[in-house]
């Protein structure tokens, strides 16, 4: 745990201060992005989707300020910094040139392209290099059979695995990548290939990733940094054995486990 | 039957729809991108041909179009005619008394797209126009299909604003409906029966089609 808060505050990749009214609920959140995998973890209705659709650009904060930077400048630090809003500077760039895919909860597949289509539509490279990168992510979420089917023919597990790739293709290299609850809809044997599929792929493109769930064995397997979400403030902030334990105690004894005896007898859960 | 007058009227139907899906492709495209004051007058103005005599808009268009105005007189300057009793004059009355029949179906259609395939081909890096292209306008095909036949349609049926504004001069303004009316005020029954058919007959089957296509689920005017 140590050895992780150490290298973290040298430099976040993306920071985060907003305050915003959606209904009843007032959300005032900071917090910074160090590490390459990060969850939002928290119940529904606690603002955590609202805030990936502010990093996105699909919601505009009522004020805050929200910066990004690569993680290996491409020629000077100033030059791969993004401030994409900024309330104070009336600063707000539109969506669509923030460059921050995001793979929302419900699939939302262009229902008159096909899967192939549909997962090309935000990689607008040419040749060779857009196929490659194509074909690469198709085989990762293992829907490289579905490439001529249309949205409506699919599962509700193959659209939703559509909808990361089509997300996944689109993050630049270096860049962030946003995931509403990735994982939900998947059958068990699939979730857990494919989570750790995910994660080294990411890894390999040094993206940071931040996602969104309410489900304590999914942090666990990922492994990530959490930011824990309730009533629309951050509680808390850190690897998820020190901010999640309670949680994971309350889900072992509901299990049946037991604390004596934890992760080495639920497989799913030793991550 | 007079055939002059069969061709004229083919050939207004085509040039208004052409000219109207111009027209109404950007305004509904602005009208549904968003709300005020602004897009509800715009809208209350693009349906007043449904509930306006067609002889009010007619009139309006003689006057605004004729000498006594500023536009009218520089129509005049620029042609060397009035716009009125002319093919082009037709046109133009055509495309504002079809406005709603173009604008309403494409509003209606591109309402019916889900935003959030419009906010995740944002995310994916598409501006407002390439969104609109490639997702807005395809999901939206059968709402042209419908409008580009409502206008066909509408126009070869329209009578009030041609009488008013066209008057009735063979080969540029005499269209069906008209040379129907001259029929009957001429008693000439069994030709205006003629001409009576051939609209009755185009129209039931162009809405016949379009109900066809739909699977008669689909509104024709949605407001």
């Amino acid at each position: 745990m140590s050895a992780r808060v150490d290298i973290a505050p040298a430099s976040p990749r993306l920071h985060l201060q907003m305050l915003h009214r959606i209904g009843t609920l007032t959300m005032d959140v900071e917090f910074a992005l160090t590490q390459p995998w990060t969850v939002l973890f928290g119940p529904s209705g606690s603002g955590k989707s609202t805030i990936l659709r502010a990093i996105a650009g699909l919601v505009r904060p009522d004020s805050g300020r929200i910066s990004w930077r690569s993680a290996i400048p491409p020629r000077s630090l100033a030059s791969a910094a993004f401030t994409v809003f900024d309330s104070s500077a009336k600063k707000l760039m539109p969506a669509y040139t923030r460059g921050i895919p995001l793979a929302p909860q419900a699939a939302s597949l262009f229902p008159h392209r096909t899967v192939m289509e549909n997962v090309a539509y935000g990689r607008r490279l040419e040749g060779d290099a857009r196929g490659g990168a194509i074909d690469e992510t198709l085989s990762l979420f293992r829907i490289g059979h579905l490439a001529g089917k249309r949205p409506v023919e699919l599962s509700g597990g193959e659209a939703q695995r559509v909808n990361l790739a089509r997300a996944a293709v689109a993050a630049q290299a270096d860049g962030l990548l946003l995931l509403d609850e990735p994982f939900s809809g998947l059958d068990v044997a699939l979730r857990s290939g494919l989570m750790s599929d995910l994660h080294a792929w990411a890894a390999s493109r040094n993206l940071c990733v931040l996602s969104v769930t309410h489900d304590v064995a999914e942090a666990f397997q990922l492994g990530a940094e959490v930011v824990k979400i309730a009533d629309g403030r951050v509680v808390e902030q850190g690897p998820v054995e020190s901010v999640l334990t309670e949680e994971r105690r309350r889900l072992l004894e509901q299990l049946g486990v037991g604390d004596g005896d934890t992760a080495s007898s639920e497989p799913y859960l030793s991550g | 039957m007079d055939t002059q007058a069969l061709w004229l009227t083919l050939r207004l139907a085509l040039s208004t729809t052409a000219l109207l899906l111009l027209i109404a492709l950007p305004l509904a495209g602005w009208i549904v991108a968003g709300t005020g004051g602004a897009r509800a007058l715009v809208q209350a103005v693009v349906a007043l041909p449904l509930v306006l005599p067609p002889t009010v808009l007619g009139f309006y268009l003689l006057v605004a179009l004729g000498p006594l105005t500023a536009p009218g007189r520089l129509i005049i300057r620029l042609l060397g005619h009035p716009l009125a009793f002319s093919f082009s004059g037709l046109v133009v009355g055509s495309v504002l008394y079809s406005l709603p029949f173009a604008v309403q179906p494409l509003v209606a259609g591109f309402r019916a797209v889900d935003p959030a395939l419009l906010e995740v081909a944002a995310t994916l890096g598409a501006g407002p126009l390439r969104a609109f292209r490639t997702i807005t306008l395809p999901l939206a095909k059968p709402s042209l299909v419908t409008a580009a036949v409502l206008t066909f349609t509408h126009t070869v049926g329209e009578f009030g604003v041609v009488l008013m504004l066209g008057g009735n001069i063979p080969g540029a303004t005499r269209t069906l409906s008209i040379a129907l009316y001259d029929q009957v005020q001429d008693f000439n029954y069994a030709a205006a029966n003629r001409t009576a058919a051939v609209l009755l007959a185009f129209s039931l089957v162009t809405l016949l089609v379009v109900y066809w296509r739909g699977g008669g689920r689909r509104p024709l005017l949605v407001g």
